[in-house]
């Protein structure tokens, strides 16, 4: 479904990626995992349409996505939930999920679509008038992925969900992932945890320094990749 | 004197300056861009007013209508040819670039109608006055007010309740993110200067109508008003460019009574020191915005 | 060794500055009296331009404001050098405690410029603590306000009226030293420490401050330097014009210094410099053809305002197609145009 192959991207006179390939295929959940600065929320930028790699290609059912602007991106069905969930503070709740539904044209759907969300999310019902700005960071979280499901997205894509949330809401969020994988939707997720992704997922990349270092399922990754050794800075001894 | 008169007189103000204020925020919250050329729409309002009274027969309404149109194509036109093509450069170069435009448009006219100003037969109405408890009000002060109410209610009405405002005013949090779910970044903006468009060429029939006439620099007095209306109001919110559009007005009015003859001139240098000291303690403008910008020190 | 190093680091003013003696000796040589009008202007609104530089290039901040100060210095400066009887000759109701005061050519210059500088100093405390679209539009605000009290405060500046009789004394080598010093002081500044903060503040204000660069102080320095420059400017160019009036400190003008560093390229001196020498002799191009147009009476209503839309519009076609201004980021240097010695770029990507 999603193909990046060699991408190449940098800021400025920074390399943040140097030859990335990934493959996702539908109803897959696929994890980028790695550190700060390994470029994962990058790779996700470059899908997405808010960077523009400077070598390689990215196909998404058949269509290139590089060089397309970012409302085109997400009109082809890809919704990406920044990191630092990027609610509209001064928009309620409704407003936000109104929004994030605006690809979708049927009115009929909306509505539908609104319902469902109110399900798996309600919370969100709870808050329906309030301003996203007065919600805490675990509602925001989940009106950001609320949001981006409003478009039906054929594939969606998470940077950091789990970032500044306690424990018990981290736990939260990644039963709420697995639900939706179970549901059928295909998701690209980005995490810093780890072990908690891999215990979910169907397979993983282990990125760093703008490089894959290791891929595959949760189980081969556990087995040989050197995720100490990346999160730690310190190379696994051979033979080990 | 504090009466009626100078109450409704304020208010009227206040009224004009609010819309003003409006066209300007509404542009700067979405791209953060001081838009200078904001004046000149007004200009360009003037300026059809004028050729349209002159050498046409068309009634009033039409005229005043067609002004509007013409600041609102003016507002676009300008938005297509200058500022698209800076956007994804840098701020300043759009800044200078509406400079640019500003200075474009004012010698424009210049050149191609006369450095002269050039008089605007107002309609009937704006030179009659009502009696209202005991006093005589200009028809034109009602105007202006009716006008503003109607307009911010109008105004409101589409920010609430379309999927186009909700999305404007999403664009203003974070035009990134609106972006990415799906909304052009070209529809949202151009909107956007059509709406300051559409203000200018509102603003431009009341204002002219107090001087009857229009040159080419009519455009520099109201564009400070809008600024300063913007900065003391806090500039990233619509709620703000009217209260700020209000406290101008008001603000100048009293100085006009207070200030004895000798300083009464330099009222507007009063009113910046003024609000050199709002910002002061205030560097993020009167009305607390979620979301303020960032100040520096 | 050293001075040879020195003069080194000192190759881009050291360049510029003998470009512009090249240019004031072809002028002097050829000896036509309105080559040698238009150069002098020239290297007094060089002055002005670099006194920009000074301020933008190293803040990245625009100052609509500026040429109010070269008003301020220019009010202040010859209210000291002209004597008494002819300053009351212009302004009959000049303030009696200001006409006794005659002071020489230089030391007027030079108070006029300081009194610009403090002028800057106060109003730029405020200022500088304004976030940067705020900051822009309040300068534009003290522009138009220093133009609204030099309009009405008639004991001092003779209000709306053409205060005349000024002595003329910026020839063409006083203005072209003046230049010489300027593009040298400028150029130091931008590589001095403060210059160097300023510039590393502007990329990421959080990282400098994490090493103590404190940005106000830096910014407000550049601001208040900046004005210093513009009011020796305006001296010099009151000195030359010998009568003006407020109309020649506001918009108009602010649009020609604009458009000079900003064709020329704000990022550098060498922008400042170049930008001001493309901009004067397209202006006198442009001028002579609307002088021309009128005399023929081609356009019966008149023909003005040609040379401002035709320079508007080079403005608004270099800022999309090339907005780094016609010398990118890059001085000048000799041997010609060595690669990238440094300023950050005014292109900030956007999103």
């Amino acid at each position: 479904m999603l193909e990046l192959h060699d991408i190449h991207a940098r800021y400025g006179a920074i390399t943040a990626l140097r030859g990335i390939s990934i493959t996702v295929s539908q109803g897959e959940l696929v994890a980028l995992l790695g550190v700060n600065g390994a470029g994962k929320s990058t790779t996700l930028g470059c899908i997405g349409g808010v960077m523009r790699p400077w070598q390689g290609s990215i196909t998404f059912e058949g269509n290139s996505l590089v060089g397309k602007p970012p409302e085109q991106i997400a009109r082809m069905g890809i919704s990406l939930v920044p990191e630092g969930r990027d609610i509209f503070p001064s928009l309620t709740v409704e407003e936000n999920l109104r929004l994030g539904a605006y690809v979708r044209s049927e009115k009929g759907e909306y509505r539908r679509n609104l319902e469902e969300t109110f399900e798996l999310f309600p919370v969100l019902k709870e808050r329906i008038e309030q301003p996203g700005g007065t919600l805490s960071g675990g509602e925001q979280q989940q009106l950001a992925i609320a949001r981006a499901l409003m478009s039906r997205p054929r594939l969606l894509m998470l940077d950091e969900p789990s970032l500044g949330l306690s424990p018990a809401l981290v736990d939260q969020i990644f039963e709420l992932i697995t639900n939706l994988h179970q549901r059928g939707v295909t998701i690209l997720l980005v995490e810093q945890n780890v072990e908690r992704s891999l215990e979910i997922v169907d397979r993983a990349y282990l990125m760093n320094t703008g490089l894959i270092e290791s891929q595959g399922t949760s189980e081969q990754l556990r087995t040989h990749a050197d995720i100490e050794g990346i999160y730690m800075g310190v190379k696994k001894q051979p033979g080990k | 004197m504090i009466n009626l008169e100078f109450i409704i007189n304020t208010l009227s103000l206040g009224s004009l300056y609010a819309m003003l204020a409006l066209g300007l925020v509404i542009v700067y919250g979405i791209l953060n861009l001081v838009n200078f050329a904001y004046g000149e729409l007004i200009m360009v309002g003037g300026y059809v007013m004028f050729l349209l009274t002159a050498f046409s027969p068309l009634p009033w309404l039409v005229v005043g209508i067609l002004a509007i149109g013409a600041g609102m194509l003016a507002s676009l036109f300008t938005e297509l040819v200058a500022f698209r093509p800076v956007r994804e450069k840098s701020l300043t170069a759009m800044l200078v670039t509406s400079f640019a435009i500003s200075t474009l448009l004012q010698n424009a006219a210049l050149l191609i109608i006369s450095p002269r100003a050039r008089a605007v037969t107002l309609p009937e109405i704006f030179q009659t006055s009502v009696m209202i408890a005991g006093t005589s009000v200009p028809w034109r002060n009602i105007l202006t007010i009716v006008t503003c109410v109607v307009t911010l209610t109008l105004l409101t009405l589409l920010l609430r309740h379309t999927v186009l405002g909700i999305a404007l005013r999403a664009a203003a949090d974070n035009f990134k993110m609106t972006r990415l779910l799906g909304v052009p970044a070209n529809t949202v903006i151009s909107t956007a200067f059509a709406i300051s468009g559409i203000m200018a060429g509102i603003v431009s029939i009341f204002w002219i109508g107090r001087s009857s006439s229009v040159t080419p620099t009519i455009g520099a007095p109201p564009l400070l008003v809008a600024f300063v209306a913007c900065v003391i109001g806090g500039m990233r919110n619509l709620t703000g460019a009217v209260v700020g559009g209000f406290v101008y007005a008001i603000i100048i009015s009293l100085l006009g009574v207070i200030l004895p003859p000798g300083l009464v001139e330099f009222r507007e240098a009063f009113m910046f020191v003024i609000v050199i000291i709002i910002l002061l303690f205030r560097p993020e403008g009167l009305i607390r915005s979620k979301t303020s910008v960032e100040r520096v020190g | 060794m050293k001075l040879a190093a020195r003069l080194k680091s000192l190759n881009t003013p050291l360049t510029l500055v003998a470009g512009i003696l090249i240019i004031a000796l072809f002028t002097q040589l050829a000896g036509i009296s309105l080559l040698t009008r238009i150069v002098t202007v020239m290297f007094v609104s060089l002055m002005v331009v670099l006194g920009l530089q000074l301020y933008m290039g190293n803040s990245g901040i625009l100052n609509f404001a500026h040429v109010g100060f070269m008003g301020i210095g220019a009010y202040t400066a010859v209210l000291l050098s002209m004597t008494p009887q002819a300053k009351l000759l212009t302004n009959s109701g000049l303030y009696p405690v200001l006409a006794p005061l005659h002071l020489p050519f230089l030391p007027s210059i030079l108070i006029g410029a300081l009194v610009a500088a403090a002028l800057a100093a106060i109003i730029g405390y405020p200022l500088m603590r304004l976030s940067d679209a705020a900051a822009v539009i309040t300068s534009f605000a003290v522009l138009v306000i220093i133009n609204v009290v030099m309009l009405h405060w008639d004991p001092v500046t003779n209000g709306p009226r053409t205060l005349f009789g000024v002595d003329y004394r910026t020839t063409l080598w006083m203005s072209v030293i003046f230049a010489m010093f300027t593009i040298v002081a400028v150029y130091l500044f931008k590589e001095s420490r403060v210059g160097l903060r300023l510039r590393a503040s502007r990329d990421d204000r959080y990282a400098a401050a994490s090493i103590g660069i404190n940005m106000m102080v830096m910014r407000w320095l550049a601001f208040v330097a900046s004005a210093f420059v513009a009011g020796m400017g305006g001296g010099l160019w009151a000195h030359f014009i010998t009568s003006f009036s407020p109309y020649s400190f506001y918009l108009s003008e602010t649009f020609v210094v604009l458009a000079m560093l900003v064709i020329g390229g704000p990022s550098s001196v060498s922008g400042a410099v170049v930008g001001t020498l493309v901009v004067t002799a397209t202006r006198e191009a442009l001028r002579a053809i609307e002088n021309q147009i009128n005399i023929l009476q081609i356009f019966p209503q008149g023909f003005f305002g040609f040379t401002e839309v035709v320079l508007s519009i080079v403005l608004i076609l270099i800022l999309v197609y090339r907005p780094t201004g016609i010398m990118g980021n890059h001085e000048l240097h000799w041997p010609r145009l060595r690669r990238k010695t440094d300023v950050v770029e005014l292109n900030e990507p956007k999103a």
